[in-house]
């Protein structure tokens, strides 16, 4: 074949063009560390970088999240620990006055204790977040949500509950409502309450309560009917005899699954209920503690009324304390769901990270290996050519 | 003796003319489209001297080119691949530095954007995580409209360089038939002597052209050049020439097609397939285009997606959200030679069905047709096109003003302006739609141990969204929703009503009721906002498949690999051509070496045959010398 020095010259020309080209491409690999700098150059893996650092960005994300949430319910928690103990002060209270040798100057301190023990609680309930949230108010986070009233405080949240999302298809609440920790508090034992009458002149105090068979009890409501001093007789809502018996201190009286044990003398024509609990704010347990403590108690009546009260008090006391510690146990494990999350998700950013660096990242080995071999191809390339330029007929002539 | 001399002259004259020849080729040894010259020489017809027959001298019977028109086709031929692929290439590796490894930062803003979104589900009151989330907005919004815009950019820079381009094929053209007719004049002058430079400077041009686009040619027995582009269009014929022209597209005016006249009539842009032209008409149509389509449906379904959620929640107003962002409908372009005068609005029907392509609709004999633009194959749709009835195709619904003429046309492309026109729309921080819609509660004295949802948003539009309702049970084992109606309570089940969803669980007693109402107020509700952030992975595109940020991938990929099969192919073809070139050097080509060498024989040759004449001349001085001594 005839090889023209024109033809050898434009071939050296796109050689070297070519040689130059992917000289320099190597060298930018090197000097960005990324084995390509664009789609083209490996287009699967640019895609799927695209994707796993998405996923990354999102588990990020995810974190951020959850060490809100972890914030969020590190004051709620705190909140609710100080409750706690404004509880358990409260309850030591309402012991002491429950003691009945407590005089009523007394009395009227420890009313007075109780009602700064209400406005703590109150204020703890309006307990605000970082960002000036309200905890307890539900959806209604810019509202406060507690204010007292005549007869405990009045709620203006909502039952909503803010979700976090801490991964994939994994939501947790990031708090309570006010109205679920404070205010839907079960009464008396949380299945029924007991209660003696108002009109009530004998001096028998209700005392500890209980459902001995779930099964049994109807929920329905009952009157424990004294006819005589130590004759009762239950009777239903509708007025029906249920049972009847004779009566003795401290021993329970059973019907339908509960049982209520009375204490002290009733007189006949006393009666107690047994209903079924509902519902009560501890603001309005407190409310009534404190109306109980301030009524004046120098007849035997009101100081059986007085030690009725304060007995309901502490049934509500405990069950509020019971929702507290509930409440508590929940957000434990929320926290504790976090961690694992936190933990599971560093794991995975880190596999995330060396999937998109075994990807992306640059082969420095092979790619400096690379370099200088394509180093060798130009400069052999470069030497060649001058090497054949100087061949030519005409030096001879 | 005369003979000697006339011999020796003929030979003189001949080595003189040859190395003339050489030397013209050692001049022309780097001369584009020349060809190699040799001289043909035979020997003159012999004196007949008697018996014997003694040869007459030399005779140059002419120069000839060293040509071979099958090398010279299939240069051309390689020429017009590689010049098209070149100016693909030149354009997919722009998209594809373009776009890079996030989508020119498109997969970072979005991803930005739903982490927004997640920082406002973790503190919805907060005005500044809801700024974030506006400024996250306006990004993705000019990450879309920029990336557009360097697309349309593009564009018009392929509009310039197939205008320049058609002008230098009529140039070049013209040149051609005015060499055909010097050819044709200058042979006949010399006696049908071919004049080899004027032919060298024809093939040149041809040459040439077919870097620009793909030609076909004929050659007539007077010597002269007929060129033919697309399907045998003629661009030169004998000394006769076409000059093509750019028209705009008969449905995108911003689009220039090739035309052989100025009538939209007679575009041939279709038949153009290679060269630099066919190469930019191919990057518009299956680089530059598609690429804007896919984008654009990326920010279709991303704006369909973002305020369909802001429309369910509440903003801080206690409002039902408005859009975030609004992004320009479907494109619907009557021809520009459409008869009648309908026409044609086209929207989204289904983002989940909505598709990269463009189509061309068409009205004929009383029937609508509808094909995929690109490759005109045939689409299926329904309806009758009126509004009560819209074609539907591909999650479009089109709806024609009237009834078309019949032969009308109408370009529909469902994303094409997307990218470039989305924008986000809302700029008061307050206008975020954290909130969920709707708040249930059950009513304090309900005594059964039930428990209501939070409650879902399932259709945003239903006007009494956020009007009060009330559940009640009747009995413990059926409800009635705001005192109508008596419905079978299902544990669970979904309720709906009002455009809401909710469930009740547990057991309800008589009497329970439920209040479901506006959430209006609740600002620190996060509901929206984490179904917001939650849409970062929810697949909707094809049909239900796609996320945003997998279509945003997959466009990465795709640009990509069209990227680097084109670079395949234009390398690929460059081997091709060096092979053509060298093949068509090794036949036209100078070799200096070669000349040098033939230099030295005709000049040893002209020594020869002067020393003959020289000889010659001793002989008769000879003759001459013996007659005088005598």
């Amino acid at each position: 074949m005839r090889v023209t020095q024109n033809l050898n010259q434009t071939q050296f020309l796109t050689a070297l063009n070519t040689l130059e080209s992917n000289l320099s491409q190597t060298q930018n690999q090197v000097a960005t560390n990324l084995s390509f700098t664009t789609p083209s150059q490996n287009p699967v893996a640019a895609g799927a970088v695209n994707n796993y650092n998405q996923a990354l960005a999102q588990s990020k994300q995810y974190d951020t999240n959850a060490n809100s949430a972890q914030t969020r319910l590190g004051t709620e928690d705190s909140a609710l620990s100080q409750v706690q103990s404004a509880l358990q002060s409260l309850r030591d209270l309402a012991l002491q006055a429950n003691s009945g040798t407590v005089s009523s100057q007394n009395r009227s301190s420890i009313a007075a204790q109780a009602t700064q023990i209400q406005s703590s609680l109150v204020s703890l309930a309006n307990a605000q977040d970082g960002n000036g949230e309200y905890i307890f108010g539900g959806y209604s986070t810019q509202t406060q949500p507690f204010a007292l009233n005549a007869t405990g405080a009045s709620y203006s949240g909502d039952l909503g509950q803010r979700q976090v999302q801490i991964a994939a298809g994994q939501s947790i609440p990031d708090g309570d409502s006010g109205a679920t920790v404070f205010n839907q508090i079960k009464t008396g034992n949380g299945t029924f309450t007991a209660t003696a009458g108002v009109a009530n002149t004998g001096s028998g105090v209700v005392g500890a309560n209980s459902v001995s068979n779930a099964a049994a009890y109807d929920g329905g409501t009952y009157a424990i009917n004294f006819t005589a001093a130590n004759t009762y007789e239950v009777r239903d809502s509708s007025n029906v005899l249920v049972t009847s018996g004779s009566y003795t201190d401290g021993q329970a009286i059973s019907f339908r699954g509960v049982q209520v044990t009375l204490s002290g003398q009733p007189a006949t024509g006393d009666t107690f209920s047994v209903a079924p609990s509902t519902n009560q704010s501890i603001f309005t347990t407190v409310q009534n503690l404190v109306t109980a403590l301030q009524a004046s108690s120098s007849t035997v009546g009101a100081n059986t009324q007085l030690s009725n009260s304060v007995n309901v008090a502490l049934n509500n006391i405990d069950q509020a304390l019971n929702q507290t510690s509930n409440v508590r146990a929940d957000i434990g494990g929320r926290l504790n769901a976090i961690t694992t999350q936190l933990s599971v998700s560093s794991s995975q950013q880190i596999q995330l990270q060396s999937s998109i660096s075994s990807l992306q990242s640059l082969d420095y080995a092979s790619a400096t290996t690379k370099l200088s071999e394509e180093n060798v191809t130009l400069s052999a390339a470069m030497q060649a050519y001058t090497l054949t330029q100087n061949l030519s007929l005409f030096k001879y002539l | 003796m005369s003979d000697v001399f006339g011999i020796s002259v003929s030979a003189l004259q001949a080595f003189q003319s040859a190395i003339s020849v050489t030397s013209n080729n050692i001049a022309n040894a780097n001369t584009p489209g020349y060809a190699r010259e040799s001289i043909d020489l035979t020997s003159a017809a012999p004196q007949a001297n008697g018996v014997l027959s003694v040869g007459n001298g030399v005779v140059v019977n002419g120069i000839s080119r060293t040509f071979s028109q099958a090398t010279a086709n299939q240069l051309n031929a390689s020429q017009s691949s590689l010049g098209q692929l070149t100016a693909l290439q030149s354009y997919s590796s722009q998209i594809d530095n373009l776009v890079g490894t996030t989508a020119g930062g498109l997969s970072t803003a979005v991803q930005g954007f739903y982490s927004a979104w997640s920082d406002v589900a973790n503190s919805p009151t907060s005005t500044a995580t809801r700024q974030a989330l506006l400024g996250k907005a306006q990004s993705v919004a000019s990450t879309f409209q920029s990336t557009s815009s360097q697309l349309d950019a593009l564009n018009t820079d392929i509009n310039s360089r197939i205008t320049s381009d058609v002008q230098q094929i009529n140039t070049l053209g013209a040149s051609i038939s005015t060499l055909n007719k010097q050819i044709i004049v200058s042979t006949a002058q010399s006696g049908g002597q071919v004049p080899n430079d004027l032919i060298d400077q024809r093939d040149q041009l041809v040459s040439n052209l077919s870097k620009l686009t793909g030609i076909t040619t004929t050659t007539d027995s007077n010597g002269s050049l007929n060129v033919f582009v697309g399907n045998g269009q003629p661009l030169v014929l004998q000394g006769n020439t076409t000059t093509l022209t750019t028209v705009p597209n008969q449905f995108d005016a911003s689009q220039l097609e090739v035309s052989t006249s100025t009538s939209s009539g007679n575009v041939i842009s279709s038949q153009i397939t290679s060269g630099d032209l066919g190469g930019l008409l191919a990057a518009r149509s299956q680089v530059v285009n598609p690429a804007k389509n896919q984008l654009g449906q990326i920010a279709t379904a991303f704006t369909e997606t973002v305020n369909s959620q802001q429309n369910a929640g509440l903003d801080l107003t206690g409002k039902l959200g408005t859009n975030l962002f609004s992004v320009g409908a479907p494109l619907a372009t009557a021809s520009s030679k459409n008869t009648g005068g309908a026409t044609a609005t086209v929207s989204v029907a289904s983002v989940g069905a909505l598709t990269a392509n463009d189509y061309v609709l068409s009205y004929k004999g009383g029937a609508y047709s509808l094909t995929n633009a690109a490759d005109g194959s045939a689409v299926s749709f329904s309806g009758s096109g009126t509004s009560a009835s819209p074609l539907t195709a591909d999650g479009l619904s089109i709806v024609l003003s009237a009834t078309p003429a019949s032969g009308d046309q109408f370009l529909i492309q469902p994303t094409a302006q997307a990218a470039g026109s989305i924008s986000s729309v809302i700029t008061d921080p307050s206008q975020i739609a954290a909130a969920g819609a709707v708040q249930t509660s059950p009513a304090s004295a309900n005594t059964g141990t039930s428990t209501i949802s939070s409650g879902t948003v399932v259709n945003a539009a239903n006007a009494n969204l956020l009007t009060t309702a009330t559940i009640q049970f009747t009995t413990p084992t059926t409800y009635s929703i705001n005192g109508a109606g008596s419905y079978t309570y299902a544990a669970g089940g979904n309720i709906t009503q009002n455009g809401w969803q909710v469930q009740i669980s547990g057991v309800p007693a008589a009497g329970d009721s439920f209040t479901v109402q506006s959430n209006a107020g609740a600002t620190g509700d996060n509901r929206n906002a984490l179904l917001g952030a939650s849409q970062q992975t929810l697949p909707v595109l094809g049909n239900g498949t796609i996320s945003v940020n997998g279509a945003v991938s997959a466009l990465v990929t795709g640009i990509g690999s069209q990227a680097q099969q084109i670079n395949t192919a234009q390398t690929a073809q460059t081997a091709v051509n060096s092979q053509a070139v060298s093949n068509q050097q090794s036949v036209s080509g100078v070799n200096l070496d070669e000349e040098a060498a033939k230099l030295l024989q005709w000049q040893q040759a002209y020594q020869a045959a002067a020393k003959a004449l020289q000889i010659g001349s001793s002989l008769f001085q000879s003759l001459l010398t013996a007659v005088q001594s005598a």
